[in-house]
């Protein structure tokens, strides 16, 4: 078990003659280090536990923790839970949500937003996906896929910023449009569901490209050759070949950019509307008071994640089916 | 035949056209931006009649603005460090070992990254409550660091699979115990995951707008700022500052790119 430092030795194995102790070595060789690696690999049983111990703590005290902690929080009457005092358990932070249409409007408005959105974002990803993976020379992809992730390294407020100018009233899109004579004046794009998707679309459309393109690139050319000198049309090929054997890479982007887009904040609130509401601006209304309204606030959260796994869950499963009767 | 081809061209010019448009999309609302940044009113919309670089000279004397930079810096590189050495210690722990509850372990891995942010955000809030870490750099910190996790790991997992175990096995034949082979072998050999996944956890931190504005203290980081400004009205200042993020932020992702795809490169030949 001993690292042998006495003797140096080069890249070939040739002892070199003189010079200190490489680093290593003289580490292997120290007396305490030695006692710290013999008990740490006594036993192979011991190692996987002194391995495991910190990733199994973090994971649970801090990726399961505020989970469970804000699950816990939506389920007690009241909060701050004051020194002494016993704390009940009740569902009626629950039931404020069924209650009253403020609350449970911006819920299904939400739902409903994330996935008109992310339809639209499939629809506007997957030709610029197939064009990248299927017509695109394996030596410029790179390239072509670069130039759209550059956009992409800017943050979320900054784009947000960048999609009000363009579509304010005084913005490029009005400003093109008056200059072709088509408009009198300006027409108010921002602050309406319209201003919202084009903003959130602009934020997730990654997601939705890379799993497409991977699921793409991955289709052999051979398939759709073959296809062709069947007879099969463009449209027939991309229905019958590509289509199915990207179910996959749409499933999962689609997944993705509902949970992304279920929980923008500062999107909606800059670029929609008071008719525009979403869920996580009701569930931040009650995170801005000291902290009283915080176990309705958790359980409206919960509701929503819960909505959303079970959502993506369903649609999930069905993807997975649809694929599972193609092949047959 | 003939046929055939004229299909394919018809398609190509077709999707090319859609490829395009979408580099339009998403490239002019940014374009825009900074040029709107340079107008000399303090009005945003066209047309521009006259043009300045005030506004820059402002951002770059307005003492908060910096200060705001360097508190966003600093929040990165400290979420980061503790990301990147937790991510790697887990990634270490799932790739290529089989253990009792290995799926859950990876399911609670990728947790933070799945959740959506408003939901994470104030999830990171109630617990930091109940942790007793007061809203400010510190909660900051640990929220991004909680929330990159899972990135560094996959990165650094997908990088792990592919080392040879010969190496590992020739220096434990020669005599290097575990600990020794994962320093000099293994860590080695995931420098450019790691390197390429803490560049990406810089910037999701740097940009982060929603756990910062809901962990934060009376100090805002840079999209908290922008944020703020945004709430009491659109100025060109907002541009310049935003602006200045946006040409950092992408340099430091092109070139992180370019780096990583030359690294794994190196490791192929």
């Amino acid at each position: 078990m001993t690292y042998d430092a006495s003797v140096r030795k080069d890249s070939d194995g040739h002892a070199v003659a003189s010079g200190p102790r490489p680093f290593w070595g003289r580490v292997a060789n120290w007396g305490p280090y030695r006692a710290f690696a013999v008990f740490l690999t006594a036993s192979p049983r011991r190692q996987f536990f002194i391995l495991a111990a910190f990733p199994i703590l973090w994971l649970l005290t801090q990726h399961l923790g505020p989970m469970l902690q804000m699950l816990r929080v939506s389920l007690i009457d009241a909060y701050p839970v004051a020194p002494g005092t016993p704390q009940e358990f009740t569902l009626d932070n629950y039931m404020r949500f069924f209650g009253d249409s403020i609350f449970w409007m911006p819920f299904f408005r939400t739902l409903t937003f994330a996935a008109v959105f992310t339809f639209c974002t499939l629809i506007i990803t997957y030709p610029v996906a197939y064009f990248l993976a299927r017509h695109v020379s394996r030596k410029n992809q790179m390239l072509f896929l670069l130039l759209l992730l550059i956009p992409f390294w800017v943050g979320e407020i900054v784009r947000t910023y960048a999609i009000m100018i363009l579509l304010g009233n005084t913005g490029a899109v009005n400003l093109v449009l008056k200059w072709f004579g088509l408009i009198d004046r300006p027409i108010p794009f921002m602050y309406t569901s319209f201003s919202m998707g084009v903003g959130i679309v602009y934020l997730t459309a990654l997601y939705m490209l890379l799993p497409l393109y991977s699921a793409l690139e991955k289709l052999p050319q051979s398939m759709n050759e073959a296809a062709a000198d069947l007879g099969a049309g463009a449209w027939t090929r991309f229905r019958r070949i590509s289509l199915p054997l990207t179910i996959e890479g749409i499933s999962s982007g689609c997944t993705l950019v509902f949970l992304i887009s279920t929980g923008f904040y500062a999107t909606p609130v800059l670029l929609g509307g008071p008719s525009t509401t979403v869920f996580a601006e009701t569930i931040a209304g009650f995170f801005h008071v000291a902290g009283d309204e915080w176990p309705t606030g958790a359980a409206f959260a919960v509701i929503m994640f819960a909505a959303a796994l079970v959502i993506t869950g369903v649609f999930q499963k069905l993807m997975y089916m649809l694929r599972k009767g193609d092949t047959r | 035949m003939n046929n055939r081809v004229e299909l394919n061209r018809g398609n190509r010019i077709f999707l090319a056209c859609i490829y395009w448009a979408f580099v339009l999309y998403v490239f002019v609302p940014l374009i825009l931006m900074i040029i709107m940044g340079f107008k000399d009113s303090k009005f945003i919309g066209f047309p521009i009649r006259s043009w300045t670089l005030d506004w820059y000279k402002g951002v770059f004397s307005d003492a908060e603005v910096l200060y705001t930079f360097g508190y966003s810096v600093a929040i990165a590189i400290l979420s980061t460090l503790i990301s990147v050495i937790v991510g790697t210690w887990i990634a270490v722990l799932l790739e290529g070992r089989k253990f009792w509850g290995r799926a859950v372990t990876f399911a609670l891995m990728v947790l933070p990254a799945l959740v959506p942010g408003i939901i994470s955000a104030i999830a990171f809030r109630i617990y930091a409550r109940w942790l007793g870490i007061e809203p400010g750099m510190g909660a900051i910190v640990w929220a991004h660091a909680v929330h990159n996790v899972p990135f560094v790991c996959l990165v650094v997992m997908a990088r792990l699979s592919t080392l040879p175990k010969s190496q590992i096995e020739a220096a434990r034949d020669l005599g290097a115990d575990p600990l020794i082979a994962f320093m000099r072998i293994t860590l080695p050999y995931l420098v450019p995951a790691i390197l390429g996944s803490s560049i990406f956890c810089l910037l999701l931190s740097f940009d982060d707008f929603v756990r910062s504005f809901f962990l934060g203290g009376y100090e805002p980081t840079l999209p908290v700022l922008i944020f703020a400004m945004l709430r009491s009205g659109m100025s060109p200042e907002i541009n310049a500052i935003a602006t200045v993020a946006l040409v950092l932020t992408a340099a430091v992702g092109i070139w992180a790119e370019r780096f990583t795809r030359r690294t794994n490169k190196e490791s192929q030949a």
